[in-house]
């Protein structure tokens, strides 16, 4: 065991100390000479992570940009996973459905946010709302593609075996299209995040993006610096959390992001 | 069909606007829409703010694919060049960029060079992700067939490397080119004053609807066109690649 972290270390050992030497670089940049408005000390925003994290201001934003994105991505799961199911499995919705897709999808999903708010109440509702679309959208795109990516053959197979309805859809169309649809997902958690951080920062008073923006205009600069710090991390969890979810969920499929 | 239903629902909205069955305040004909913008357009200001938008697409573009190609090649070809980037690659990669917009404010100033910058950010790591794939994912055996035919150095990488690595390339300035759009509209509505994102910003503020779902249309027509064009464009130029372009 020590002798293979010995090995990967002397392996990657670049990986981790390019890191350490560049904020050891920062740190002694800032200190001496670097304008340390813009770019303060590594040690100096810990210290403000710390006391924002101590009375409680960084917890509450937190929570509260964890549970929109909780909102946001059920609600996109569950409407994009059962609209991309059904656009798989009938021809003549998809082709409906294709072009109103295909003009909505790349409008960046910050200029929802007015025409939301115009349909619900605005808040907290249209926030999420907002934050929805764009994961919705890409889970219907990978789900229906995931449908019709199964093979012929064993969709024939099974109605030969007797399979109809909603057997057929259960154990072959659905497990046939379960990597996409998990791909899809995480691709939607991801951009779920993206997306909220982004109205975050347009329209609300708290929430990590909001926090962010907040720290600006006042020209908290560490306190931004922080607040980055907590996002990306947010960020790395999440990706990285789900990828690494999917590889034991799903291990007998390749992810289909990756190719 | 792939008319119908677009058309379906534009003649419902149609009708449901002009007999107050929704508000149309806020959902305004799309006649009505149309006739703004064809107005704005004539008028020469909405022209004006698609020409702003389109500028700083392409200047983000190029600050993001000249370093970014190069860097995601070098990457696949030298290991410690991976092992050195790749940390900051995978810190930064899954962060929404339009975070780095208040830092670049603070630092280059409320300006063009940190909007287009943000913009430049979003496209520069996913071109060099999906570059280091292209060339992590060749057949090595390629490289194997070169080198045995006496293809060394520079012509390796020109006659082996690089064609491979052309697909994953191209997928990867095709979907940074959507990604600098997107933040860079999303940029526009939050901080810049000009541009189609303020466009739709000021006039939601306004509460001039027709302009604003004008803006918003001209905004999913550009979307619409670089995706779509440069997909066929794909298609067309890199004939030798197998089918599967990317999501």
């Amino acid at each position: 065991m020590k002798k293979a972290t010995g090995r990967w270390l002397a392996e990657h050992w670049i990986t981790i100390a390019s890191p350490i030497a560049l904020l050891a670089l920062w740190e002694w940049a800032s200190a001496t000479g670097l304008r340390a408005a813009f770019f303060p000390r590594p040690t100096t925003i810990a210290v403000h992570l710390r006391d924002l994290a101590r009375d409680g201001v960084l917890w509450a934003h937190l929570a509260t940009t964890l549970v929109r994105i909780g909102w946001s991505f059920s609600l996109a799961a569950i409407l994009g996973v059962a609209i991309g199911l059904a656009m798989g499995l009938w021809r003549r919705l998809r082709e409906g459905l294709d072009p109103v897709f295909a003009v909505i999808y790349p409008i960046p999903s910050v200029l929802f946010l007015p025409l939301v708010s115009f349909l619900v109440p605005p808040g907290e509702i249209a926030l999420i709302v907002t934050t929805a679309v764009t994961s919705f959208f890409l889970i219907a795109f990978t789900t229906t593609h995931g449908v019709r990516q199964i093979d012929r053959l064993i969709v024939e197979a099974g109605r030969h075996y007797g399979a109809k309805g909603w057997r057929l859809f259960a154990t072959v169309l659905l497990p046939g299209a379960l990597p996409h649809i998990f791909t899809g997902l995480r691709l939607g958690l991801g951009f779920a995040l993206i997306v909220v951080v982004a109205v975050e920062i347009v329209s609300a008073s708290e929430g990590l993006g909001a926090l962010l923006w907040l720290s600006w205009q006042v020209l908290k600069v560490e306190d931004m610096y922080a607040t980055f710090f907590v996002i990306a991390l947010l960020g790395a969890l999440l990706s990285y959390g789900l990828a690494a979810l999917r590889a034991r969920l799903l291990p007998w499929v390749p992810d289909v992001a990756d190719r | 069909m792939g008319v119908a239903v677009p058309a379906a629902a534009l003649v419902l909205w149609q009708i449901c606007s002009r007999l107050g069955l929704i508000s149309p305040r806020y959902f305004p004909a799309p006649t009505t829409v149309a006739w703004a913008l064809a107005d704005r357009l004539l008028a020469g200001d909405l022209a004006g703010d698609l020409l702003v938008t389109l500028t700083r697409l392409a200047c983000a573009f190029a600050l993001a694919a000249v370093p970014a190609v190069p860097l995601g090649l070098l990457m696949g070809m030298a290991r410690p060049v991976r092992e050195l980037v790749e940390p900051y690659l995978a810190f930064i990669f899954p962060v929404p960029k339009i975070t780095l917009l208040p830092f670049l404010l603070i630092i280059l100033g409320v300006g063009e060079p940190a909007f287009v910058l943000t913009g430049a950010s979003s496209a520069f790591f996913q071109i060099v992700i999906s570059t280091l794939a292209g060339v992590q994912t060749m057949d090595p055996r390629l490289v194997e067939v070169g080198r045995n035919y006496g293809a060394h150095g520079p012509r390796l990488f020109w006659k082996v490397i690089l064609p491979a690595a052309l697909p994953a390339i191209f997928t990867g300035l095709r979907l940074g080119l959507g990604l600098a759009l997107v933040t860079l509209v999303a940029v526009e509505f939050i901080a810049a004053k000009s541009g189609l994102g303020h466009l739709v910003y000021r006039h939601w503020q306004m509460l001039s609807t027709p302009e604003m779902y004008a803006a918003f249309a001209l905004v999913g027509a550009l979307g619409l066109v670089l995706t779509r064009g440069l997909r066929a464009l794909q298609a067309r130029v890199l004939t030798w690649q197998e089918e599967n372009i990317g999501v």
